[in-house]
């Protein structure tokens, strides 16, 4: 098969890297704006890739599109992609660009193909864990995610962007919007990550899980800051991001019932969001190209993807997850 | 007025004792954390036999 990455930062160019190490994938395009890192980067991928210097919403000639590019350019970029009935993976986790792509749901579901969307570390990974975490119950009631770290400068970007706007949350039935920034609460990541405040913030998470989980009473995101990312979000940036961000982690709370009691299941991850994110839409656009996925349309990885093979195929790639064990 | 020195003074004191308590309160709000750890349980990684 033959894949396309657009946007080569952090995440792009482990995808990419991800894709080129996949049996079934003959040729990877790898495009950018910056022909140096085109360059860079399609050297250290070998004989499977193909610089392509852009622009990003040039034509492209491939069984599957992998979006990596800044948030904001997304659903511009998928627009054509879906018209000419190429599958589309979106690693975007900007509210903006996931209401745009849930919007192309009817036109992929008419041409029968699937436009894969918030295909990262979070959203991505953490649809995928909610999944799994909600297979062992015969009803979920709420889903609860927690994210720490950024991929490159553009995630770090998002980051900073998303506590300044509103959180989206889905509460017994609807939408509630509150201040990005309030509902300050202690998750407890897996180890050695550990323990991080963590606050509401646009993020898109309730946005994928909702469609998935009919009848479930409340989904909430919150994103890891600091009170200082809290208190300066409403300005430019004071430092320049860091090329390629920290260890990250990830922490999904589902609670739901069998056999009429209450149940709850936490899972989560740790790992660079750019390396995990990576996989996750390399694994996620390979499934894409095969058909391997439970339906055409737009939607996050929870609905499209069979958890535990999937996971169990992150595990080989090098992203592996964890359980907290004994919460009740 | 002999005592409007006086009252000024007391008046600038106190606005910088107010100034000082408020930046010595935005610096502990803006470090400070805490919480509850969980009182059991711990994390675990999964393997292919535990997601299968």
């Amino acid at each position: 098969m033959r894949v396309a990455v657009l946007g080569l930062g952090a995440g792009g160019a482990r995808a990419a890297r991800q894709l080129a190490s996949t049996d079934s994938v003959e040729e990877v395009v790898v495009r950018d704006l910056r022909p140096a890192r085109v360059d860079e980067v399609a050297a250290s991928l070998g004989d499977k890739a193909t610089g392509d210097r852009g622009p990003y919403n040039a034509p492209v000639e491939a069984d599957v599109v992998v979006l990596a590019v800044p948030a904001g350019l997304h659903v511009e970029l998928a627009g054509p992609l879906v018209a000419r009935g190429i599958p589309v993976v979106s690693m975007s986790d900007a509210v903006e660009d996931v209401r745009g792509l849930l919007d192309f749901g009817p036109e992929a579901e008419a041409r029968g193909i699937p436009v894969v969307i918030g295909a990262g570390f979070a959203p991505g990974l953490t649809c995928v864990l909610a999944a799994q975490a909600a297979a062992g119950f015969e009803s979920v009631d709420e889903i609860h995610v927690a994210r720490l770290g950024t991929g490159g400068p553009a995630c770090a970007r998002q980051h900073h962007r998303a506590l300044r706007g509103s959180a989206i949350d889905w509460r017994d039935g609807g939408w509630v919007r509150r201040p990005a920034g309030s509902g300050r609460e202690l998750s407890w990541f897996p180890d050695p990550v550990g323990p991080a405040d963590c606050y509401r913030a646009a993020l898109p998470d309730a946005l994928l899980l909702v469609p998935v989980f009919p009848g479930i009473s409340r989904v909430t995101a919150r994103l890891a800051a600091n009170r200082r990312d809290r208190l300066t979000s409403r300005l430019p940036m004071l430092r320049p991001p860091h090329p390629e961000g920290g260890v990250g982690a990830v922490r999904v709370e589902v609670r739901g019932r069998v056999g009429g009691s209450s149940r709850v299941g936490i899972y989560g991850a740790i790992d660079r969001p750019g390396v995990a994110g990576g996989a996750v839409a390399a694994l996620a656009a390979v499934e894409a190209a095969r058909g391997n996925l439970a339906r055409p349309g737009a939607g996050g990885l929870a609905g499209l993807v069979d958890s535990s093979g999937f996971l169990i195929e992150l595990a080989r790639r090098g992203v592996k997850v964890a359980m907290f064990e004994g919460a009740g | 007025m002999p005592y409007l020195g006086v009252v000024v003074t007391l008046i600038r004191r106190a606005l910088v004792a107010l100034g000082m308590a408020g930046i010595v309160a935005a610096v502990l709000r803006a470090r400070g954390t805490g919480g509850t750890p969980p009182q059991r349980g711990g994390w675990r990684e999964l393997t292919p036999d535990d997601l299968s």
